[in-house]
């Protein structure tokens, strides 16, 4: 045992101990805790296995850059992979498994892979699984995969719930560490409506680690304060248009039994008016030999094990630093006790004012780390050569970087600034600036005093007046800051990222073979990929690589940032959008009339449709469907149609409007009158259609397809707002007014007799009328249309939808005696079939109003219309494209099946071959043989050819002949009964 | 001739909420009166006045739309009587049928909301009376702020059940 707790000290509560387990063993641990501290204070060092070499590897970090300590959490589907050790709060229970390990941690059969290693190095698995190709999928990639990899995740559901809420401030400070403290104090005294968010349980930051005493005042005031919202726990995860900000708040990640009435997970999305990126910095590694060994750790992240948590990691320490990080560090392991092995600086002087017991050895090196499941020592490089010395921990500080992840999610490009030695992001953008560490200031009093500063200049762009900085301007001046890239003659592996195996060699590697920009350079290598994004190895990756290729880092440039900062569960993205609430349920006016009738629902979108009705002793949808079928067209039938979509228009232009954006006319159309409309995109081809209707002069009623209810009235708002706004016309949606019920059959005008008042006879209510009808003796009134989908004589009635399920009761209860039944959609699409009208089937984008028969109804007449220009065109008027017309087999006892596709006789079964596709089918029960409507390319100059119908995915062939596409009363005697 | 047909609310059967943080109960299903093309709320105001209907409620439901609502249901009658008392070039499309109604209120009730809708409810940025068209979740609604913690929600009414049992299921 090396790491160990400390008898005193620490932001931990000695009084109470949390129980939790570390791969199946018992252990505990203190609130205040993370799980990497507890492990550490447990004397655990070798935490989990790495992803390529499964090397032993320990705890590197403090924060959420952790790319070693990665393990599982939670049992069943609580089961969470690959979270960071250094991120979990301890609480009572928690079970931390390790990961990517056979059969044990401590004895790892993957570790092979480690003597293998000369054989793995960047580019392998491109250069060696090439051939043969069809092998990568099936044998190769599973193999790596199994070999290769971090936690797997659980099969089963996960029993918690997740929030997605939303939140505005006029303040957004992101991070609260000294600068955020600074700002968020600065704006919530002003009044500003602030939201302070930080990824750690506690607030603080290097606060914390410093011990400052100023901390807990600050905190208190924050918390008095009721226009200052503090989410601890909460991670900002991006930066996205207009401002908005994407957050996760771990609500109960750290609790042993979740709340039920609670998420575990909110996801917040933020609306700031301003926004201070207070996300600090990040301490950069040092790359040389065995800088993964357990025991090797970030200066900052030991400082802060000692000083929050009372942990220290060895009993003497080497201490290999850049900068005065290192220092601190060593000057509190000294004040807690644990020896300071050496202070090993690469700088020709060091540290000004370094008064501790330690030696500080210049222009020197770690070269190696030595050990393997820890560190035993490590050999240092100096003027007077290589001196090996004794140690059980090693810490390290290549410097800092400053986190600009956010800043940079939109767009902008961090800049190389040689005096931080760091990649800087713009220091104020529109609605957000950076302060503190993030704008690359280094000293506690810089962050106050930049934090305010930040803070007052944001709230002045907000139009609040005097804004007083909470701490006052202090004096920035830093010294410029060495970048050291790698020590020079290591012996072992010096990675340079920890998740994915990179070393040093295979970034040399990768500039010699010729992928050495740094976008080629990351996909060669994997740097900077998976679970932490590079977040500690990009910096030094880019400075290696500038090193191998002799230019500035400046010249190497970044890969780009891009949201999430850190791994989002899905569960939080999900929020409450899950089982039954996966989606909203849209219901018809009529749906529990249909439910009550025995239907069977369809889902169409949203939309519960009624499919078929099925009575006793019918055991398949098609003895239904033929059943209603049969019967409507014998007696008569009642549909819910209401899904359709309505659109009630109104204006004094409403007609030259409708004029525009059908392709037929319907400036003209009588009041009391419906006509069938076809509407065009700009390229000609149909968009969708329905029957519109005229109630007055400036009132007009459209239906559209249930499908493209929402885009046809955006469609038509887009045109009056944009395209022709002289005209004066409005819009109001009516498919929730309505409930429309179709009423089909030649007895349906003798069951609608009885409900409604006026005379409805062929003679006072011919086709296509469409008028306010008064019903049930004047008690209510509803709008009834003479159309017809089925080819019967057959009425539309709308009725205000709350008196949809007592009106189709009537007509059921009034229809009984003619034999009328209800039917549902499936029946509706097979009598639209027999009669050859089309639907979405057949206006598949592609078609024009030539190509379904409908040429003759475009005006020719009308000054401009939505796809008159385009339809012109020679291509959009051939008469070899694809047109309607019907099949049907040769041998009544034959099938075919819808998508399946014509081939001339004798022809063989190629695509070059194919003459077109059947767009619908089904059972005609009335003509007792399949039917189907298709696209063939001059179809109906070939009505009575003999085709072959192949169904290429089948490997089926059916005998067919082209007809015309009516095959149920084509003089439409029916329709006009 | 069949019985008078009867009124079903789209919302009959769905439980009613009442508990110390937060109410949730449907509205009676009045009348909601798509108004069109009036800019002023006050020509909306004068022509409701004028068909005897002072105690409805008068919304802004977008430019130049205007949502007029109350408790009381409205004959074909009164209908016409205020589709004449309108402006020329102002149109009314009786929506009373279409759109249902929703309360919520309590002390949680802002935070429930702002599980699902953008809109910034701070008392400052939206006030007692005013009205917004917004998404609650995948839902289209039309929230107004009745009181210091008591909103309305119009919905289409074939999404009123869906609606209603997110936000029972929010609430609970």
């Amino acid at each position: 045992m090396s790491s160990h707790r400390l008898s005193t000290g620490g932001q931990i509560d000695r009084a109470r101990s949390v129980k939790f387990t570390f791969d199946g063993k018992a252990l505990t641990g203190h609130p205040g805790d993370t799980l990497a501290s507890a492990l550490l204070a447990n004397g655990i060092q070798l935490v989990g296995r790495s992803f390529k070499y499964h090397r032993p590897r320990g705890i590197l970090t403090a924060g959420a850059a952790e790319p070693n300590a990665l393990v599982t959490t939670g049992t069943g589907g609580r089961t969470e992979a690959n979270t960071r050790a250094t991120m979990i709060e301890l609480h009572d229970g928690l079970n931390a498994r390790s990961q990517n390990r056979w059969p044990s941690l401590g004895f790892d059969i993957g570790a092979v892979n480690g003597l293998l290693s000369p054989f793995l190095s960047a580019g392998f698995y491109y250069k060696t699984f090439m051939w043969p190709a069809g092998f990568w999928e099936k044998v190769y990639e599973p193999l790596i995969r199994k070999a290769a990899g971090l936690g797997k995740a659980s099969y089963e559901a996960d029993p918690d719930s997740y929030e997605k809420c939303w939140a505005h401030c006029d303040l957004l400070v992101i991070g609260a560490g000294p600068s955020g403290l600074a700002a968020a104090l600065t704006a919530g005294r002003a009044g500003a409506r602030v939201l302070l968010a930080d990824e750690g349980f506690a607030f603080g930051g290097t606060l914390l680690t410093d011990r400052d005493a100023r901390l807990s005042a600050m905190l208190a005031e924050l918390e008095a304060l009721p226009n200052v919202q503090c989410l601890p726990r909460t991670t900002v995860i991006g930066w996205y248009d207009d401002n908005v900000f994407g957050a996760v708040e771990r609500v109960q990640k750290h609790v042993a039994e979740p709340d039920p009435g609670q998420p575990v997970e909110r996801l917040w999305r933020i609306i700031a008016k301003q926004a201070i990126l207070a996300s600090g910095a990040e301490e950069r590694p040092l790359v040389f030999g065995g800088n993964d060994i357990p025991g090797v750790m970030m200066a900052g992240a030991m400082r802060s094990y000692l000083n929050r948590q009372a942990v220290a990691p060895g009993k003497r320490v080497a201490v290999f630093t850049t900068n005065n990080a290192g220092y601190r560090t060593a000057a509190d392991l000294e004040a807690a006790g644990v020896d300071v092995a050496a202070i090993v600086d690469p700088r020709a002087t060091n540290e000004p004012g370094w008064n501790g017991k330690a030696k500080v050895l210049t222009n020197a090196c770690i070269v190696d780390a030595l050990g393997g499941k820890s560190v035993s020592g490590v050999s240092i490089a100096g003027a007077s050569g290589v001196q090996r010395f004794e140690a059980d921990a090693v810490a390290m500080s290549g410097g800092w970087s400053p986190v600009i992840h956010l800043a940079c999610h939109r767009g902008a490009k961090p800049v190389w600034s040689d005096t931080h030695a760091a990649f800087l992001a713009p220091e104020r953008q529109e609605g957000l600036s950076l302060a503190g560490a993030a704008a690359g200031l280094w000293s506690t009093e810089a962050c106050l005093s930049d934090g305010s500063r930040k803070a007052a200049e944001a709230l002045q762009l907000l139009g609040f007046a005097k804004v007083e900085p909470a701490f006052a301007e202090a004096d920035a001046a830093q010294p410029a800051a060495t970048p050291f890239w790698f020590a020079k003659g290591s012996k072992g592996k010096a990675f340079v990222d920890y998740q994915n195996d990179v070393n040093l060699k295979d970034l040399g590697l990768a500039v010699r073979e010729g992928y050495g920009d740094v976008e080629l350079a990351k996909r060669y290598t994997t740097n900077g990929m998976a679970t932490d994004q590079g977040k500690l190895s990009n910096i030094n990756a880019i400075g290696i690589l500038a090193e191998a290729r002799g230019v500035s880092p400046a010249d190497v440039g970044t890969t780009t940032f891009r949201p999430f900062y850190t791994p989002v569960s899905f569960g939080a993205l999900t929020g409450a959008s899950r089982g039954k609430h996966f989606q909203p349920v849209r219901k018809s006016p009529l749906h529990d009339w249909a439910k009550k009738n025995g239907a069977t629902f369809v889902e169409t979108g949203l939309w519960y449709r009624a499919a078929w009705f099925p009575r006793a002793g019918e055991t398949t949808w098609r003895e239904s469907v033929d059943r209603e079928v049969l019967n409507i067209r014998k007696n008569a039938g009642i549909c819910d149609v209401s899904t359709l979509g309505k659109i009630e228009i109104f204006g004094r232009d409403a007609a030259t409007f409708l004029d525009r954006v059908y392709c037929n006319g319907f400036a003209k159309l009588p009041v009391g009158k419906a006509r069938y409309g076809i509407m065009l995109r700009e390229d000609g081809m149909i968009y969708d259609d329905g029957t519109t209707s005229r109630f007055s002069d400036d009132h007009f009623f459209m239906t559209t397809t249930t499908a493209l209810a929402a885009g046809v009235l955006t469609h038509l708002e887009f045109c009056a707002q944009t395209l022709w706004p002289e005209l004066e016309v409005h819009f109001a949606s009516s498919t929730d007014q309505w409930a429309q019920m179709a009423v089909a059959g030649p007895k349906s005008r003798a069951i609608l007799s009885e409900i409604v008042d006026e005379d409805i006879s062929d003679a006072a209510f011919p086709f296509m009328s469409a008028r306010t009808v008064s019903l049930f003796g004047g008690k209510l009134e509803g709008r009834l249309f003479r159309i017809s989908f089925s080819g019967e004589l057959a009425y539309e009635l709308g009725v205000p939808a709350g008196y949809g399920e007592s009106v189709a009761d009537a007509i059921m209860q009034t229809g009984e005696k003619h034999g009328i039944c209800a039917y549902g959609a499936e029946a509706l699409g097979v009598m639209r079939i027999e009669k050859g009208h089309v639907t979405h089937a057949e206006i598949n984008g592609t078609v024009t109003p030539g190509d379904l028969g409908f040429g003759r109804m475009v005006s020719t007449t009308k000054p401009d219309f939505i796809g008159k220009v385009m339809l012109a065109r020679e291509g959009m008027q051939a008469s070899d494209r694809p047109r309607l017309v019907g099949v049907k087999p040769l041998d009544p006892k034959a099938s075919f099946r819808t998508g399946s596709h014509i081939l001339s006789d004798g022809a063989a079964a190629t695509l070059e071959n194919d003459q077109g596709y059947v767009t619908s089918s089904c059972y005609s029960p009335n003509l007792g043989h399949t039917i189907g409507l298709a696209l063939i390319k001059n179809g109906p100059e070939r009505i009575g050819e003999k085709v072959m119908i192949w169904n290429g995915l089948r490997n089926e062939f059916t005998d067919g002949v082209i007809c015309s596409p009516v095959f149920i009363d084509p003089e439409n005697e029916k329709l006009h009964a | 001739m069949p019985d008078l047909p009867t009124l079903r609310p789209a919302l009959a059967g769905e439980p009613a909420l009442d508990s110390t943080t937060i109410a949730l109960q449907a509205l009676p299903e009045g009348h909601l009166l798509q108004i069109m093309g009036a800019t002023e709320r006050a020509v909306v105001e004068a022509a409701i006045a004028a068909a005897g209907l002072e105690g409805s409620d008068v919304r802004e439901a977008g430019y130049r739309q205007w949502y007029v609502v109350g408790d009381k249901q409205l004959s074909s009658k009164t209908l016409r009587e205020l589709t004449s008392a309108l402006p020329a070039g102002t149109f009314l499309s009786d929506q009373s049928h279409g759109r249902v109604r929703i309360r919520l209120s309590g002390p949680h009730a802002t935070k429930l909301l702002s599980t699902g809708t953008a809109v910034d409810l701070h008392d400052a940025a939206f006030p007692e009376g005013r009205s917004a068209i917004t998404l609650f979740g995948h839902l289209s609604v039309h929230l107004t702020r009745k009181s210091a913690a008591g909103f309305e929600l119009i919905v289409l009414r074939s999404f009123a059940e869906a609606l209603y049992e997110e936000l029972h299921a929010h609430a609970a």
